[in-house]
């Protein structure tokens, strides 16, 4: 089932939202895509993700939120992750992340100021995002790469 | 081993009893007065009443609570205008949660502004005095909705205000709706809930439990249902529950929906009576779709005129119903009558003859009876110092697990997916003790499935979109 090990990632349902099913496909979608995946579950703080990574060493993290709580909870996301020494990790956010109607433009840029490499609001392909997220982690690679011998 | 028995029953209730009727908002509650009470109310608001009485088609439910009492009056006359045959009260969410100073704060804030701060009826806010006054002229059964893991103050405050059905469940209230209160204690706070509803039931008035089988309405196996219906039950019938319906959801599957239907009548009947609880009278209740709704109303009318045939193939005894706007949030009073309304119209025009019955139909019901009982007699085998203390830790060992419940206690390594005529099959059944020949089976039935060799997320997905 599952393919070459692509790398680990730590994924979670943040602010006072249980919606887990988004979350449990996710997990699924991800171990069938060679991740090893820490799945933090439900009812998550920001605090808590960045935790989590430094922990695993994560190389990507995956914030999602069904109800809308995304906007109040990710504010300076990115900050969090640069005060423990992980301002590089890669961070997502996916779902329904903001509250009522707003384009997917709008929720994007948003969500780019708060520190996110990816934004998918309301996307309903979770494969997008996890092709994207291969493609991410292969540019972080060639990247170490170049600076390894650029010393 | 401990087997379901009466004696778990909570015979010295009256000592603890005291602690929970002294919250503030208990409001002085005295049994003696609640028994006076509910003899003083019309037959016909208990639902061993309301089921005899049925007639041919199954009693019809809608769902509806509301934060303003006047709301909710309003509500009640207009359900009960339009043909509903049990009046739902639902209740919001932090008072499910027991965060009683918020829901009334809530409450308050919804009277002032006249705007809906909250996404159901405040009962403990509202308590049980004025809350009768919503039912006097009522000749119907009222049943409570809610998803509460320690309902002892709710279910106390609801039998007092002349509720005759209290929904719910230890493992139904606590797993799909909570990450991470303790199963062990919803498993002792209902039964103290069951304990009083038994109390409070004389002979031809007795409370109705009744258990929420739909679970967490994502591609759970019939069996797992029918496991979890029958243990609760169980539970019930050791405090002396006298009245209860199991029930399930709409599968997606006319086919499963009558073998699951089937099986979990018989089961339901065959434990309560090997266990000694052959005096209990039991209902079967349908929901309809309580999975991911269509937005287009003509499509959500379509389904809800769909799962009420169903509803009728099956012989269930009540169906909770849906409205055309449930994609799209709380439904006004209107748009739920309107679906009792339609209902109505359907169980009448399409009134089935029961037991539709086929060669697929019958070894469907073949494979979940072994499966069910399988599961059962595993958790019957447990060790423990009471029947719930096994179900208990049933959970710790995968041997119960309902996929998709968010909570830290369910095992969540089960996996569904649905055949090639939309039936739930176990794909892999991680630690739940199903035979191998089941499993087996359940294996051979999936590679009907056109998309089997796609990613397993991507037929989830497709499975969990079924009605959209």
């Amino acid at each position: 089932m599952a393919s070459v090990y692509q790398g680990r990632v730590v994924i979670g349902v943040i602010g006072d939202d249980i919606h887990i099913v988004g979350n449990r496909i996710m997990q699924l979608a991800l171990e069938e895509s060679g991740f090893q995946v820490f799945n933090l579950r439900t009812r998550i703080r920001p605090e808590q993700f960045c935790q989590a990574a430094l922990e695993v060493n994560a190389d990507a993290v995956f914030v999602s939120s069904l109800n809308g709580e995304g906007e109040y909870w990710c504010n300076d996301f990115r900050g969090l992750f640069h005060k423990v020494g992980l301002g590089h990790i890669l961070l997502y956010v996916g779902g329904n992340i903001v509250v009522g109607k707003r384009s997917r433009d709008e929720v994007e840029r948003l969500f780019k100021a708060f520190g996110f490499d990816r934004v998918y609001h309301q996307e309903p392909d979770i494969g997008v995002a996890i092709a994207q997220l291969q493609e991410d982690l292969r540019h972080v690679a060639a990247q170490r790469t170049v600076k390894a011998h650029g010393h | 081993m401990s087997l379901p028995s009466e004696r778990s029953r909570l015979t010295d209730i009256e000592k603890y009893r005291g602690q929970v009727l002294s919250h503030p908002l208990a409001r002085g509650i005295a049994p003696n007065e609640v028994r006076e009470h509910l003899a003083s109310v019309p037959r016909q608001r208990f639902p061993m009443v309301a089921y005899a009485n049925r007639g041919p088609d199954p009693c019809i439910q809608p769902r509806g609570g509301f934060p303003l009492f006047e709301a909710q009056y309003q509500l009640t006359q207009q359900l009960s205008e339009a043909g509903a045959d049990f009046i739902p009260l639902t209740i919001d969410s932090y008072t499910r949660q027991n965060e009683y100073d918020t829901a009334t704060q809530l409450l308050h804030r919804s009277e002032e502004e006249g705007k809906n701060y909250l996404n159901g009826y405040p009962l403990v806010s509202h308590g049980h005095e004025l809350t009768r006054q919503l039912y006097c002229d009522l000749k119907k059964p009222v049943s409570l909705r809610h998803g509460t893991p320690d309902a002892r103050l709710l279910a106390e405050i609801a039998i007092a205000s002349g509720i005759a059905e209290i929904e719910g469940g230890a493992i139904c209230y606590c797993l799909p709706y909570s990450e991470g209160f303790p199963l062990d204690r919803s498993l002792l706070y209902w039964q103290y809930v069951d304990r009083i509803c038994a109390i409070h039931s004389t002979d031809d008035a007795p409370i109705n439990r009744e258990s929420f089988g739909p679970l967490t309405a994502t591609l759970v196996p019939p069996a797992v249902v029918i496991a979890v219906e029958i243990i609760e039950a169980l539970l019930a019938a050791e405090q002396g529950v006298a009245s209860f319906a199991v029930s399930f959801g709409q599968t997606g599957s006319i086919l499963q929906d009558i073998a699951t239907a089937t099986v979990l009548r018989e089961l339901t009947r065959y434990y309560l009576q090997e266990f000694g609880f052959g005096s209990v009278q039991n209902y079967l209740v349908y929901h309809q779709w309580m999975g991911q709704f269509p937005a287009q109303r003509e499509r959500a009318a379509a389904l809800i005129a769909c799962s009420a045939v169903v509803s009728s193939i099956i012989g269930a005894d009540k169906i909770v119903v849906k409205t055309v706007d449930e994609a799209l949030g709380v439904p006004r009073p209107e748009i739920n009558a309107e679906a009792c309304d339609t209902v109505r119209y359907v169980l009448r025009t399409f009134r089935s003859a029961e037991n539709v019955t086929s060669p697929m139909i019958e070894s469907e019901a073949a494979l979940i009876r072994s499966e069910a009982r399988s599961i059962l007699d595993a958790v019957f085998n447990i060790p423990g110092s009471d029947f719930w203390d096994s179900v208990f830790q049933a959970f710790h060992r995968g041997f119960l697990d309902v996929p998709f419940a968010p909570h830290a206690d369910n095992a969540n390594k089960l996996l569904s997916v649905r055949d090639a005529v939309g039936s739930i099959r176990i794909a892999d059944a991680a630690n739940v003790p199903i035979t191998h020949e089941d499993a087996q089976l359940e294996k051979e039935l999936l590679e009907s499935r056109e998309d089997r060799n796609d990613k397993t997320y991507r037929q989830m997905l497709a499975d969990i979109r079924l009605m959209v």
